[in-house]
């Protein structure tokens, strides 16, 4: 399965937010690592897609009254999804063998 | 942090909610917001909220986007093998929905016109908006009580007399209670300038003596301390007061230690017992209720009409039961008492008809009405839009007809774009109520806004929301549907033929173009004049002669409490001396104490008889205003004695009783008559003489022009109200400093309010009219606007078409004159025309105008023909530009083109 580049990078998030990973914290490790933003819009449909291709599995939590009584949405990386994030690291380093004294400065 | 606090706006989250649709990702993402929308709020509550707003927007985009995406994934995968078995229902909104991808594309395509028909229609759908919120908050929804519809207000007037609200004498009044089995409770209120003093300035704030199940009635509970207990009524225990949230906050502090201490009201301890809940101020901006009590005197008095009953009705009681019972009560009253209660009659409304400014309904659909023409003015520009649209599009349309495409699928696209067209103009539509809201409900003083129930209740609401998008439905239908009919009228062999040649492109297209600019010309043209008359009208009012000089008048008022200032002699000195006083300041030309000042929101009449002229009806005696004041008052407002002499030092309390009459008044009673040295009285009181007459004044805009009015010295008739005149040789509000410590210099625990120019004065005074003008004036600006773009529009576009024709024209010898001639006069005879019809409604709007500014303005034939004439240059000038474009064509050019 090819991941996007984005849907790397979410996937990551999820990983190293572990049981706490949810939309806000997801948004904002993102935006702290890497120093861009990310709209909500994008995030919430790259979500939606990992979702769909079983990399990433969600589940509801109690309503809470911070957020109107509404559910948090936490998510987790499935097996699927850590077979997809090792290969496309894998094949990452494959291509980066080599080029690191150019590329690296 | 409360959570009432940091929830994100309603509008906004109920928009992103629709288009999110159901499911789990809505609930994520709404609460996601949600949290983040309470972080936020933490340092600036406004920033955040508009933070959510822009979030919203973006989301609903997105989330709006997807939702199509997944459904056409979704569609997709499901549809496939059925397709031969598929449902006639999910044809329909298949189609349905291919039209409307459809139709966005085609309005995308064309952006530069879509982005004028949605500007149009945003200004047209604006107006009517700003009007209905107002309609809404005003006349619908006046009261936010609890069970508002169960509330009503009793009144006990004469016919003539059915708008007063202050209808009920203490003895009527109690009497009805006595038989008001249809109420739950039957309660009163009256009027109450209450004075505060201690723990700040001295203050005069509005307070109301209510009976003591006044707040049952209303179903108001205190937000603290409790309400008045029924033995508060009686004498002896009445002196205890609710405060006003607002009053409470204001000056005590929010203090709520304050609830069972005492405080100086009237010149007497107070003890208060609960403070109103937030935002309650029933009625009139009350800020202080005190119990009324009811004296063996107060009992027994029928004449003096000066309470006001409210009753909330009874479990399973009808508003028509409460009519029939107070009817039959009623009816007693008035054979019980004939000589008070003759021709009086029981009267039962709602809370919100009863209260409603009997003012606001004329001028409220007077305002509806014309927000409705500019709205068709903004539709037929549209229409004629659409339908040059639908002459480019002739080919296409006859292909599609052609090749088999049904007329009513290619009317419903059409139609369908007009309705896309008209929903994305509903958000710019309600940016242009909610900007011209907050314009209207900002402009209004704080102390008229009391009087208006309601008024700060206008706002872009979801009510509104619904409101404008439905009118945008109907309105996509009426713009849409001409154009769409004409559209799908397309013959391939005609589209075929124009499209070649040019020359006679679309015949009736245009004959339905011309149409449209005269109906718009004729709807324009009594906006213009209706726009007219109210900003000539406010103009006189605010500028017009009043009967007094008010530049370089300083006024305020003050209510002289019962507890030091009961007896005449103390009123009299307190007014002489305050006048020396203020005489004496730096500046001060004249000055002089009156009851009632002019153009102030407050009035006393008293009945009249005059002396050797008896009257015919004694239980009915005709009522003048009255008026007492200090010698200089006159000389003051430079009102000039007609006749006679004005009022002197001599004319004292043991003096012979005089009264200067207003030439209102001695044209009434004295018709041919010099009225001076003749005798009138008031009720049974002392004969007074008639020294002078003096010039009428203009005290109000709505019935108190030129009123009969009469003056007494107010040495023979002091009063505790009291309104006093600085005449100043200069900007008279630079010595309202001076002024106050004039009046602390003489009693220092006496409150003063309204401290004002006389200039504002009539500025607030006539400030309903100032809205009838602006508003008006608005939307005469509109529709002239809107008209002259509609001409500018036709005539470009028929210049366009008849290219080809003009240049064969030339060439054949017609000169620039005689092409310019040619569609000048096109635009003249349909202008001419246009003009002709408006003035037709012109005359209708013309009549409502009239009701709604009282009668004040009439209109009348200059007024018409003058603006019908600004009207035809607008338009001439609007055609003249593509004339001149089309005189300028070069016949080469013009037979080479296409």
């Amino acid at each position: 399965m090819n991941l996007g580049e984005f849907e790397q990078v979410v996937l990551l998030a999820v990983l190293r937010l572990g049981e706490h990973a949810y939309a806000i914290p997801i948004r904002e490790e993102i935006e702290q690592r890497t120093g861009r933003s990310v709209a909500r819009g994008a995030l919430y449909t790259a979500l939606e897609r990992l979702e769909g291709k079983h990399c990433l599995r969600s589940r509801m939590s109690d309503p809470l009254p911070e957020r109107g009584g509404r559910s948090r949405r936490y998510f987790a990386v499935t097996a699927t999804g850590m077979a997809a994030i090792r290969a496309s690291r894998r094949n990452l380093l494959k291509m980066w063998q080599g080029l690191e004294s150019r590329l690296e400065s | 942090m409360t959570p009432s606090k940091s929830a994100p706006p309603r509008l906004a989250e109920r928009l992103l909610a629709t288009a999110l649709g159901d499911g789990d990702w809505s609930e994520t993402i709404l609460g996601d917001l949600y949290e983040e929308h309470a972080l936020r709020s933490n340092s600036s509550q406004s920033r955040a909220s508009s933070w959510y707003w822009r979030q919203a927007c973006r989301l609903s985009v997105g989330g709006i986007l997807a939702r199509v995406r997944r459904h056409r994934e979704s569609r997709l995968t499901r549809d496939l093998p059925s397709l031969p078995s598929r449902p006639p229902g999910d044809t329909l909104m298949r189609t349905l929905g291919l039209e409307s991808r459809y139709a966005v594309r085609s309005i995308l395509k064309r952006p530069a016109l879509s982005a004028i028909v949605v500007f149009t229609l945003a200004l047209g759908l604006g107006a009517n908006a700003s009007i209905f919120s107002m309609f809404d908050a005003l006349v619908l929804r006046p009261f936010t009580m609890k069970d508002v519809d169960r509330i009503t207000l009793v009144s006990f007037t004469t016919r003539d007399d059915e708008n007063r609200r202050e209808a009920l004498s203490p003895g009527n009044y109690l009497d009805l209670r006595k038989q008001s089995g249809a109420f739950e409770h039957l309660a009163a209120f009256q009027w109450w300038t209450a004075n505060l003093v201690g723990r700040d300035q001295p203050e005069t704030v509005q307070g109301f003596f209510v009976t003591t199940d006044f707040f049952a009635v209303l179903g108001v509970q205190p937000a603290a301390g409790r309400a008045f207990l029924p033995e508060e009524e009686t004498i002896g225990s009445e002196r205890r007061v609710v405060i006003g949230h607002g009053l409470w906050e204001r000056r005590f502090a929010s203090d709520p230690a304050i609830v069972g201490q005492s405080i100086g009201v009237d010149g007497e301890q107070y003890e208060v017992v609960g403070i109103a809940p937030p935002g309650f101020e029933f009625p009139m901006g009350a800020q202080v209720w005190a119990p009324m009590t009811f004296s063996a005197e107060a009992a027994a008095n029928r004449r003096s009409q000066y309470i006001t009953a409210i009753g909330r009705l009874a479990p399973g009681r009808t508003l028509d039961d409460a009519k029939a019972q107070m009817a039959v009560a009623g009816e007693q009253l008035v054979r019980d008492h004939p000589e008070t209660n003759r021709n009086r009659e029981v009267r039962v409304f709602t809370i919100g008809d009863g209260m409603m400014d009997i003012g606001l309904m004329p001028i409220l659909s007077m305002w509806q009405a014309s927000a409705f023409f500019v709205l068709l003015i903004a539709c037929a520009n549209v229409a004629s839009l659409l339908l040059a649209r639908g002459a480019e599009r002739n080919r296409e349309m006859a292909i599609r007809l052609a090749i088999g495409a049904s007329r009513g699928r290619v009317v419903r696209e059409l139609l369908l774009e007009s309705i896309v067209l008209a929903l994305i103009a509903v958000p710019a539509a309600l940016a242009v109520a909610w900007v011209s809201l907050k314009l209207v409900v900002g402009y209004m003083p704080a102390k008229i806004v009391k009087y208006v129930a309601g008024w700060n209740q206008m706002d872009v609401d979801v009510r509104l929301v619904g409101f404008t998008a439905g009118l945008a439905l109907l309105t996509a239908i009426v713009f849409g549907l001409v154009p769409a009919l004409q559209a799908s009228r397309s013959r391939m062999s005609e589209a075929l033929k124009d499209g070649a040649r040019g020359a006679t492109a679309g015949a009736s297209r245009l004959r339905l173009r011309r149409g449209l600019v005269v109906g718009e010309i004729a709807l324009a043209l009594p906006l213009l004049v209706a726009a007219t008359l109210s900003v000539l009208t406010v103009r006189q009012f605010l500028n017009g002669p009043q009967g007094f000089n008010p530049d370089g008048l300083l006024t305020m008022r003050l209510q002289l409490p019962d507890a030091r200032y009961k007896k005449p002699e103390t009123q009299s000195r307190f007014a002489h001396d305050v006048v020396e006083r203020l005489r004496a300041l730096p500046g001060v030309q004249t000055a002089a104490a009156i009851n009632v000042m002019p153009a102030s929101d407050n009035n006393w009449g008293r009945s009249i008889e005059i002396d050797g002229k008896p009257n015919p009806d004694p239980s009915n005696p005709p009522s003048v205003d009255y008026r007492a004041a200090t010698p200089d008052f006159l000389a003051a407002l430079q009102t000039p004695i007609k006749s006679g002499r004005t009022f002197t030092e001599l004319d004292r309390e043991d003096t012979q009783p005089v009264v200067i009459v207003n030439e209102a008044l001695a044209r009434k009673y004295w018709p041919n008559e010099n009225p001076v040295g003749k005798r009138m009285r008031i009720d049974k009181e002392p004969w007074m003489t008639v020294v002078g007459t003096c010039g009428d004044h203009i005290h109000g805009w709505f019935e108190r022009r030129n009123y009969p009015t009469l003056y007494r010295p107010f040495r023979q008739a002091p009063t505790q109200t009291m309104a006093l005149a600085v005449r100043t040789s200069g900007d008279s509000t630079a010595i309202a400093a001076a002024a106050r410590g004039a009046l602390r210099a003489v009693d220092p625990e006496q409150p003063v309010f309204d401290v004002q120019s006389m200039r504002q004065s009539l500025h607030d005074r006539t400030i309903g009219l100032q809205y009838i003008g602006g508003i008006m004036f608005v939307f005469g600006g509109l529709a002239l606007l809107l008209a002259v773009v509609g001409v500018y529009g036709v005539m470009a576009f028929m210049v366009a078409q008849r290219t080809h024709e003009i240049g064969v024209r030339m060439a054949l010898g017609a000169t620039r004159q005689d092409v310019l001639r040619l569609t000048v006069r096109q635009t003249g005879s349909l202008t001419a025309i246009g003009v002709a019809l408006g003035v037709v409604l012109s005359v209708l709007l013309g009549r409502m105008i009239e009701a709604a500014l009282f009668g004040l303005a009439s209109n009348d034939v200059r007024i018409t023909g003058g603006l019908a004439a600004v009207l035809i240059t607008a338009a001439l000038l609007a055609g003249y530009v593509p004339a001149r474009r089309a005189a300028s064509i070069e016949p080469t050019v013009a037979l080479r083109g296409e």
